[in-house]
């Protein structure tokens, strides 16, 4: 004994035109809500960095940061440092002597250590619990010797605001958002 | 009667004025940003007393100058001939006295210093290796690299030797002119009494005295150092300050040039300046202040694009006692003369 086929009603055209509808309706949700997915995910993935050789010295990073003291940090690049008995990023520019006294710092918090290695050069190391973001030592490091003091957002600190506040007021548009996966611009090279 | 049907929507009167007020907040704020990044910045490293010369220290002026053909302009040289051969770029080019380009050579990879010899050979220095050339820009050898550190920055010649300053290697290196390496000058010796280049950053330079001797910088130590073309240190004089007298920064100075009477002509990076010293290393007078070189001098402070590491100058000085000054940011040659005979 056989089955009977089943009885489908015809599709009209009404039907049809309603279901080709809610089909594009549902399919377009789809589409768009993956976009926005996709997109938040990337927004997630990416943190504020500091491109050093746009950086002008400003002084922004220390004040305009929404934490005290700033995540913009000073960073030691020892591969460039010259490791200079008269560090122009450790001294101010006329010092009274080529030692770590306080008035011949050009640090204002005293968050660079001079350590002697051996005649004449001295290791640079920054104190980052002192460091205030004030880029007053990168200025003396880059205008006179190889750059090898710049400054980063350190990523244990920093909030990663939506709107960073730093970048809203950044003289030399040096911030910019940078992939999670690499977060930090490594400097290696001071002349080509 | 009908009631007069009132509109739900915004007026057009209305519409201006949210839209006027949206744009006036809009600008407020974006002045307050730019303000705020206009500030008066309290962490300023300030050199800006010792950026003003004192006018009666300047005792040369400057007769004219022109441009490199090239960017990126490192070195130049005086040939025998009046022609300026200068180190731009991946290109050596010769110009002659009216300012023209008269000869060019093409290397693959950037030329960082040039010398010319009486004889009128060319000799260039590449990163690892020297290369001469005849005075046409024909190439008539490529000598073997030293070693793996060389860098090399500064160039002398003769027509029996050339003296190639290696920053790499922290060493001025003596070879005769087929390319044999005679000796290696200003190495760190305890028993010559040598202490030792301090090199930062590669600008160890060398220039031939009139006296026979070698002068060579130490720039880390702030000094200029007179040296036997046999290796023996024999004089230095220089000391660190920012003031007018001294070498100023970490590492200066970064070339040497020396004038027919025997004076020294220094010149100097981040605050960029040219300085005249007595044969004994007296400060004898300026050459060119801070005043001259804006470009550059903004952007060693960071104030301008550009790699202010790079910002350096190098100096040159033909029979007549002028100087020819090569700004590295402009790739500007300038010659100056003496004011009383300008």
């Amino acid at each position: 004994m056989s089955t009977p086929a089943p009885n489908h009603p015809p599709v009209n055209r009404r039907q049809f035109f309603r279901d080709g509808a809610r089909l594009a309706a549902m399919t377009g949700l789809g589409a768009f809500l993956g976009v926005a997915a996709t997109r938040s995910r990337a927004s997630q993935n990416t943190v504020w960095q500091i491109d050093p050789s746009k950086c002008v010295y400003c002084g922004q990073c220390a004040t305009a940061c929404v934490l005290k003291p700033s995540a913009v940090k000073c960073v030691q690049s020892y591969e460039i440092c010259g490791y200079c008995d008269l560090c122009t990023g450790y001294f101010v520019p006329q010092p009274n002597s080529l030692d770590t006294g306080a008035e011949n710092q050009v640090c204002p918090t005293a968050a660079i250590e001079r350590k002697f290695i051996e005649d004449p050069y001295f290791e640079y190391n920054i104190d980052e619990n002192r460091c205030i973001g004030c880029a007053k030592c990168v200025e003396g490091c880059t205008r006179f010797g190889n750059g090898s003091f710049y400054l980063q957002v350190r990523h244990d600190r920093c909030l990663n605001c939506n709107e960073c506040s730093i970048a809203r007021v950044c003289a030399g548009d040096a911030f910019h958002r940078v992939p999670a996966s690499e977060p930090y611009v490594i400097k290696t090279t001071a002349h080509e | 009667m009908k009631p007069h049907r009132r509109r739900a929507g915004f007026s057009r009167r209305d519409f201006l004025r949210a839209g006027g007020a949206v744009l006036a907040g809009a600008a407020v704020t974006r002045t307050g940003q730019a303000a705020d990044s206009r500030k008066p910045n309290p962490w300023a490293y300030d050199v800006s007393g010792f950026e003003k010369t004192d006018p009666k220290l300047v005792r040369y002026r400057e007769l004219r100058r022109f441009k490199s053909p090239h960017r990126d302009a490192r070195r130049l040289a005086l040939g025998p001939d009046g022609r300026v051969w200068i180190a731009a770029g991946n290109y050596v080019c010769a110009i002659d006295p009216a300012g023209n380009s008269v000869a060019e050579i093409a290397f693959a990879v950037p030329a960082r210093c040039v010398a010319v010899a009486n004889d009128g050979a060319v000799i260039v220095g590449l990163r690892d290796h020297l290369e001469v050339f005849d005075a046409q820009g024909k190439r008539q050898a490529a000598w073997d690299s030293p070693g793996k550190r060389t860098w090399f920055s500064g160039l002398a010649a003769t027509e029996t030797a050339v003296f190639a300053a290696d920053s790499g290697s922290r060493a001025v290196l003596h070879y005769d002119r087929s390319g044999k390496l005679v000796g290696r000058i200003g190495e760190k010796n305890k028993d010559r009494d040598i202490p030792g280049f301090v090199l930062p950053s590669p600008y160890l330079d060398v220039v031939l005295h009139p006296d026979g001797l070698l002068r060579v910088n130490n720039a880390g130590r702030h000094q200029v150092q007179a040296f036997t073309v046999s290796g023996d240190l024999e004089a230095s004089w220089g000391k660190p300050t920012m003031a007018i007298d001294g070498f100023c920064g970490c590492c200066n100075p970064v070339a040497l040039a020396v004038l027919p009477d025997g004076r020294c002509v220094t010149c100097e990076k981040g605050l960029p300046r040219v300085k005249v010293y007595s044969l004994h290393g007296d400060f004898d007078c300026v050459v060119a202040g801070v005043e001259s070189f804006s470009e550059n001098a903004q952007t060693s402070k960071g104030d301008q694009a550009g790699d202010g590491v790079k910002a350096s100058l190098d100096a040159a000085a033909d029979a007549k006692g002028h100087i020819y000054v090569l700004d590295t940011v402009t790739s500007e040659v300038r010659v100056m003369a003496p004011k009383a005979t300008a």
